[in-house]
């Protein structure tokens, strides 16, 4: 079943999932999902709790490897999940509940993982003065008050700010993939709202961007597509004027047992 | 002034301890009348303080990505055994080296049950420090091994804690040497930094791409080869090791660690603080010593210690960390 993706048939898609299902014992988290994502368009992922999208952008990010399936990045087939394999290829992934470690410092945590280095005698040692000055330019750039010290830990931040901060750190590297898992919860209404206009900015940039949400109005605004999850399936894969907010949210309502009715995609 | 104290506090959890071996230390002197303080007594201290410190530092690694090695007190009898039980045959070099050998694979073995299977650390660890308490008691099985008179006269034997340096013993020097390195290593080095993120938030640490199986296998490695070492420290000074071999060192080093301000839950520790907590328990011990009480008392008094250390570390947490 080839995808058409109306707005561009010629166009390889950057990531694609080929009939991709996780199991956790006898769970079915994920059930042949079928999708593909391109470079410079924002797709919302929406779904009630439990739907799978969180499970789906796990198998993406290479948290968890699918247990059965394929995924291919820009054409090459994946087959070694990692995260460091996925941020290597410039993916980076905004998780809800993970992504900072509450004893480290706010600069340790900007560059866990890819630290940069000064050697001493050949030896690899913490550039301490770029962690610190890097980090504090970015997230005083992303608004974080100006009495944050990167040096302190991240846990004196608040929930919100913490969001701030691994927004701030997945755009500011150069990437080719964000994925936003409910960004904006924790968030002030300014705060979403700045949220939402980095997306479609992003996105502009020639990125692909994946926003995870419940609220299908609000992601209804910015997207190029709308793909709903429900019970671990993709139901619906729609460009965003194909259909109404209101029509969309019937589906998720009715647990995706309505067939998507107008002009689905395929 | 009170945000300044709550950073002094969150940044150098170990301040405390020291401030409290500054106190106790002058107690002490002042109780026996200068008997503790004497340089003697202080050779003594340092030297017992060199060998649980180095053991604390393995376990304080271990405790930093949350995880937790009690098997420290048999590799370090086995680290001894090994050397001085190879060493009148082979010499020290080698014995040196068979002891770390040895070392590395009960580091190894820990870490692929705890690492690579994701068992829990306690059981794991709680397992192969009595297999190889077991295993020490049946290589020796009733007899002992001492060092011979040519074996003393050996350089490398000399520089692994059977001679001194400017009066001090050589393992004053090691415990020094060790820390320094893994000070650098821990607070200065990417590992480190990953080291310290694992046992933050070990999921998270997976996320942004560590590989947390490897970081934990590393830190039990290393903690198997300091016990080992500090193992070979002591027998040299001793000249003699049998199946009993670093008994109940492992819980010395998890209370000099905690004492020194490693957070059980990991992420948080303190090298320095630690070298400061196993200097306190010693001193304890060496203290209870001069004033002839009965060794068991040591026992009760270092279980009263941790306890109240973990208690005032938590208060203390609590209010550097407070918003």
């Amino acid at each position: 079943m080839a995808k058409t993706d109306g707005a561009g048939d010629a166009r390889k898609p950057l990531i694609r999932i080929k009939n991709v299902s996780l199991s956790y014992g006898n769970f079915k988290a994920l059930t042949d999902v079928s999708v593909d994502f391109y470079a410079g368009e924002l797709v919302g992922l929406v779904g009630d709790n439990g739907a799978g999208k969180t499970t789906l952008i796990r198998i993406i990010s290479g948290i968890n490897p699918p247990t059965s399936g394929e995924v291919y990045f820009d054409g090459e087939r994946i087959t070694k999940f990692h995260p460091k394999k996925a941020m290597d290829l410039g993916l980076e992934c905004i998780q809800q509940t993970i992504g900072i470690c509450d004893n480290l410092s706010v600069g340790r945590n900007y560059f866990l993982g890819r630290e940069p280095v000064k050697r001493v005698f050949g030896l690899p040692f913490l550039d301490k003065k770029k962690i610190r000055e890097t980090s504090a330019k970015v997230v005083h750039d992303f608004g974080l008050r100006d009495t944050v010290d990167v040096d302190d830990e991240i846990a004196l931040l608040s929930g919100g700010e913490k969001q701030t901060f691994k927004i701030a750190r997945a755009v500011t590297f150069r990437n080719r993939v964000i994925i936003m898992d409910e960004p904006t919860n924790h968030l002030s209404v300014r705060e979403r709202a700045h949220v939402n206009e980095l997306a479609v900015q992003l996105k502009q940039q020639g990125l692909l961007v994946i926003y995870i949400t419940h609220d299908i109005f609000q992601i209804h605004r910015i997207a190029d597509r709308i793909v709903i999850m429900e019970n671990g399936r993709l139901v619906t894969d729609v460009l965003r004027d194909a259909m109404t907010a209101e029509a969309l949210e019937g589906i998720i309502r009715d647990g995706g047992r309505a067939p998507a009715k107008g002009p689905k995609v395929e | 002034m009170n945000v300044s104290l709550r950073d002094a506090v969150r940044r150098h959890p170990e301040g405390i301890t020291i401030s409290l071996v500054i106190l106790i230390s002058l107690a002490f002197a002042v109780i026996t009348q200068g008997g503790w303080l004497s340089i003697g007594n202080l050779q003594s201290i340092s030297q017992v303080t060199a060998i649980l410190a180095i053991i604390a530092f393995g376990e304080a690694l271990v405790i930093a990505t949350g995880e937790i090695d009690i098997s420290v007190g048999s590799v370090s009898g086995i680290g001894a055994l090994t050397f001085l039980g190879l060493a009148p045959m082979v010499g020290s070099s080698l014995a040196l080296v068979a002891a770390i050998a040895c070392g590395i694979l009960i580091g190894a073995l820990n870490g692929l049950f705890v690492a690579l299977l994701g068992l829990p650390s306690l059981l794991v660890t709680l397992g192969t420090l009595f297999l190889f308490q077991g295993i020490g008691y049946a290589v020796t099985s009733g007899f002992s091994f001492a060092a011979t008179d040519s074996l003393r006269q050996e350089f490398v034997y000399n520089v692994v804690g059977g001679g001194n340096l400017a009066g001090i013993n050589t393992s004053v020097v090691w415990v020094l040497i060790v820390l320094v390195v893994l000070q650098l290593i821990v607070f200065e080095t990417p590992i480190g930094n990953r080291i310290l993120a694992v046992g933050g938030d070990a999921a998270s640490s997976f996320s942004r791409g560590l590989s947390v199986t490897k970081i934990k296998f590393g830190v039990y490695i290393v903690s198997g080869v300091l016990a080992a070492f500090a193992g070979v420290l002591d027998a040299a000074f001793i000249g003699y090791a049998d199946g009993s071999f670093g008994a109940t060192m492992e819980l010395s080093a998890i209370a000099a660690a905690v004492l020194g301000g490693c957070h059980l839950t990991g992420g948080r520790i303190s090298l320095i603080g630690t070298l400061f907590g196993a200097f306190m328990l010693r001193g304890i011990q060496s203290f209870l010593i001069l004033l002839a009480v009965q060794p068991q008392w040591y026992i009760l008094v270092v279980g009263l210690i941790v306890v109240l250390a973990s208690l005032a570390d938590r208060t203390l947490t609590r209010f550097a960390l407070k918003k």
